[in-house]
């Protein structure tokens, strides 16, 4: 029989078949795969992943896919990995619209797939940077809760931080 | 009239929210029987167009098992209650959407609020139908309108819809600027932006280190002022800066370790206002904006200086030390003994030792004014003075470096340089002295047992080619940059290697150096230049070009270099990069220069010291 595969379910009951070091990608699957299968996969194995649609679970498991050969760096580096910019591959796989990056993010927070989740952080940190507040409502669609006054104030203590 | 249509359609956008909201108690498997019931009553009444509908509305309105499973998708982001301010947005569009329908006939009104209803009341799945049906109806037009709407409908508030942990990473991702920008936004932006675990990573990344994403490295500044609110100026006496650095540093990597210890008793300032308060004052140094200050008293020409936060010393060669208080400008202590010119000083918390003409070294108790000790020895003038702990290193006219041991009374004579050594240092950390002369050439000494570690200098190691005025070791982890080997006469080194492995197996081998010693050099020269050395090669890889005079004095600390020459120029260079920041004029060669935080001081031949603040 060939290898035995990891089948991901998602909220909506649709099955996602992968290759075992593509699941493990997520490192909650990982763990759940060996902590069930002490001795390693046998058959099938079927993981249940009540918090993710199919949209978002095979949006998220394509990336698994792409990133199955990637070794990542340990958390170590935090300060390493903060400086680096998204790559490409990952830049271009994130440019979805905002829902879609916001559902991305919240499933790979829940997966524990860190990388994936640091990637799409970046992404929106790319969207609200070098933006003004106006800019930054709009393109999130805020509306502000300050009074006018409130409003100079606060612009007046973050003023230090204009025109280096 | 009015009234009428707006009930009609107003329930009819509300009802999702309803839908969403209700508790999910029977099974999914209703769901084929609801298709069934529209099919069948649509094939029975074809004509009435009410009928095909209510019967749906009526299944489906009652029938709330059909809404999704779990908490996560009871809501998405659009109808979750909690997400205020979409709303506000949508009630626009739904106002505008209002108007447009009422103008047209009633009947047409009814038939089209009817569509939206079933849409509208048609479970999750059906709704996806329902749209792929249109969306395969609509002409590229309308698909084109469509897509145009939907990136401006699907707009999410990332920041106050994310779980706060990710929003702090993605803050974590700003610089200061948007930063601060973002926490103009909302509330919520506000309380997030202005977060103190945000700001307290910003600090770790700025202070006292240049940061490698923008460029920008912000001062330690004291300890007081770091992260305390309350200000205890006038107590204590003098502190030297150094231990002060290093407490801040500590109190930045203590706070890393337990990331909110909160003292009761110390009111802790927020990370942000520390941050912006150093920002300030980097943005006044890269600005070149300042005040200058000016000390009058001297009657020759300044010779050294050093101060600290309060208080400004100063030795000239009319054979007097003055002691100034900073704020005020006024000259608090003259100090005499020396019978011919100062020509160096230093001092820490207790004392302060002076070398001078007069071939003597002096000690001072400067709280009352009084030489404590006199060291007696060289041969002619002591051109340079240093110490730590209890040993006090001194440079002379007679080619030789003295070591004072103080509690043993024991004096050890360095001899290798060829002529007058203008510049003595000692660096703590690996018990090491550097030496620096009028023969071109800086030396390294281990004190423990007096020998002549290293020589810097020579044409093969690309060294001064006049008399060497100053040098100052420092341990330098990051990246300086460094000149092109390729541009300079020896041509050949390998780019590829980073110079500490190629040093191990070049011509002048030299045994790897232990953690703790300096890492480079800076020296000034009365060739003109300043050159940044490899301890470890013992080559020089830098040289800064721009005085037309020679470099009298120089300083550092972990951002900038500040030169005086006898150009009447000081400057003010980027450490690491070796780039010249700014240049102020004066109006008579500067001999000495001094530096920290937010101010440099320079003396000058004419008698006078100029201080210049940034802050």
């Amino acid at each position: 029989m060939s290898t035995p595969k990891v089948i991901i379910i998602s909220s909506d009951d649709e099955k996602f078949p992968v290759e075992q070091k593509v699941a493990e990608k997520s490192i909650l699957i990982k763990n759940m795969i060996n902590d069930l299968n002490p001795d390693g996969l046998e058959e099938d194995f079927e993981i249940p992943t009540p918090n993710v649609r199919s949209n978002v679970l095979s949006k998220v498991l394509e990336w698994c896919e792409h990133h199955k050969n990637t070794v990542f760096a340990d958390d170590e580096d935090e300060d390493v990995k903060k400086s680096l910019p998204v790559e490409e591959w990952d830049k271009n796989f994130l440019k979805v619209d905002q829902e879609m990056l916001y559902e991305i993010i919240l499933a790979a927070n829940y997966l524990n797939i860190k990388p994936l989740l640091e990637s799409g952080c970046k992404m929106v940190a790319e969207m609200i940077k070098g933006k003004s507040p106006e800019e930054l409502r709009r393109t999130f669609n805020i509306v502000s809760d300050f009074s006018p006054e409130e409003e100079a104030a606060i612009r007046r203590e973050n003023e230090w931080a204009e025109d280096r | 009239m009015d009234t009428l249509e707006a009930s009609q359609i107003t329930p009819v956008l509300e009802n999702k929210s309803i839908i969403m909201e209700k508790e999910n108690n029977s099974p999914t498997s209703t769901k084929t029987v609801d298709i069934q019931v529209e099919q069948t009553t649509q094939v029975e009444q074809p004509q009435e167009e009410n009928s095909a509908i209510t019967p749906f509305l009526i299944t489906h309105l009652s029938n709330q098992n059909l809404i999704p499973r779990d908490n996560f998708h009871k809501y998405c982001y659009r109808h979750n209650p909690d997400v205020t301010c979409n709303k506000l947005t949508d009630d626009i569009k739904m106002k505008d959407i209002q108007n447009r329908l009422e103008r047209l006939p009633n009947r047409d009104q009814e038939a089209i609020s009817h569509v939206w209803s079933i849409f509208n009341a048609a479970p999750v799945p059906q709704q996806k139908l329902i749209l792929q049906g249109l969306l395969s109806q609509c002409c590229f037009p309308q698909l084109s309108f469509l897509s145009q709407e939907i990136s401006s409908l699907i707009r999410i508030d990332f920041i106050s819809a994310l779980p706060q942990e990710i929003s702090l990473k993605i803050l974590c991702y700003l610089d200061c600027r948007s930063l601060c920008n973002a926490a103009q936004v909302s509330r919520k932006w506000k309380s997030l932006a202005d977060d103190d675990r945000v700001w307290h990573h910003m600090c770790e990344q700025h202070i006292d280190r240049k940061c490698p994403n923008c460029g920008w490295g912000l001062p330690l500044m004291h300890m007081k002022r770091a992260r305390e609110m309350q200000e205890d100026d006038d107590i204590r006496p003098i502190k030297r800066r150094h231990s002060e650095a290093s407490a801040v540093k500590t109190a930045i990597t203590a706070a890393k370790k337990e990331p909110a210890p909160t003292p009761p008793v110390i009111r802790k300032r927020p990370w942000k206002a520390v941050y912006s308060e150093r920002y300030k004052l980097e943005k006044n140094w890269r600005k070149g904006i300042y005040t200058v200050k000016s000390f009058t008293g001297h009657t020759d020409g300044v010779t050294c200086l050093q101060f600290n936060r309060k208080y400004l010393m100063t030795g000239s060669y009319d054979t007097t030390i003055k002691i100034w208080k900073i704020e005020t400008g006024e000259c608090l202590k003259t100090l005499t003994g020396h019978t011919k010119g100062v020509r160096s000083l230093v001092f820490d918390n207790q004392k302060l030792i002076t070398g001078g003409l007069d071939s003597t070294i002096k000690v001072w108790n400067y709280h009352t004014g009084e030489c404590i000790a006199t060291y007696r020895g060289h041969d002619d003038a002591v051109v340079s003075v240093d110490f730590s702990n209890k040993s006090i290193v001194s440079g002379s006219a007679d080619h030789t470096v003295r070591i004072w041991h103080v509690d043993s009374r024991t004096c050890y004579t360095l001899r290798g340089h060829t002529d007058w050594v203008n510049c003595v240092k000692i660096h703590s950390a690996s018990n090491t002295l550097f030496s620096a002369s009028d023969d071109t050439t800086i030396r390294m000494w281990d004190m423990n047992t007096n020998q002549c570690l290293r020589v810097f200098g020579g044409a093969s190691s690309n060294g001064h080619i006049a008399q060497v005025q100053c040098v100052i070791p420092f341990v330098y982890r990051q990246a300086l940059v460094e000149d092109d080997p390729g541009s300079e006469s020896e041509g050949e080194t390998d780019l590829q290697h980073p110079p500490l492995l190629d040093s191990v197996q070049n011509d002048q081998p030299h045994e790897p150096l232990p953690a703790n010693y300096p890492t480079h050099l800076l020296t000034s020269s009365l060739d003109n230049t300043i050159k940044l050395w490899d301890v470890q090669t013992g080559k020089c890889i830098r040289t800064q070009f721009g005085h037309i005079e020679g470099v009298w004095s120089i300083n550092s600390d972990t951002f900038r270099i500040i030169s005086g020459a006898h150009d009447r120029l000081i400057k003010v260079w980027d450490l690491q990069n070796g780039k010249c920041l700014h240049t102020f004029g004066n109006d008579s060669s500067v001999s000495c220069v001094g530096l920290s935080d937010s101010r440099f001081a320079a003396g000058l031949e004419s008698g006078h010291v100029k201080m210049y603040f940034f802050d």
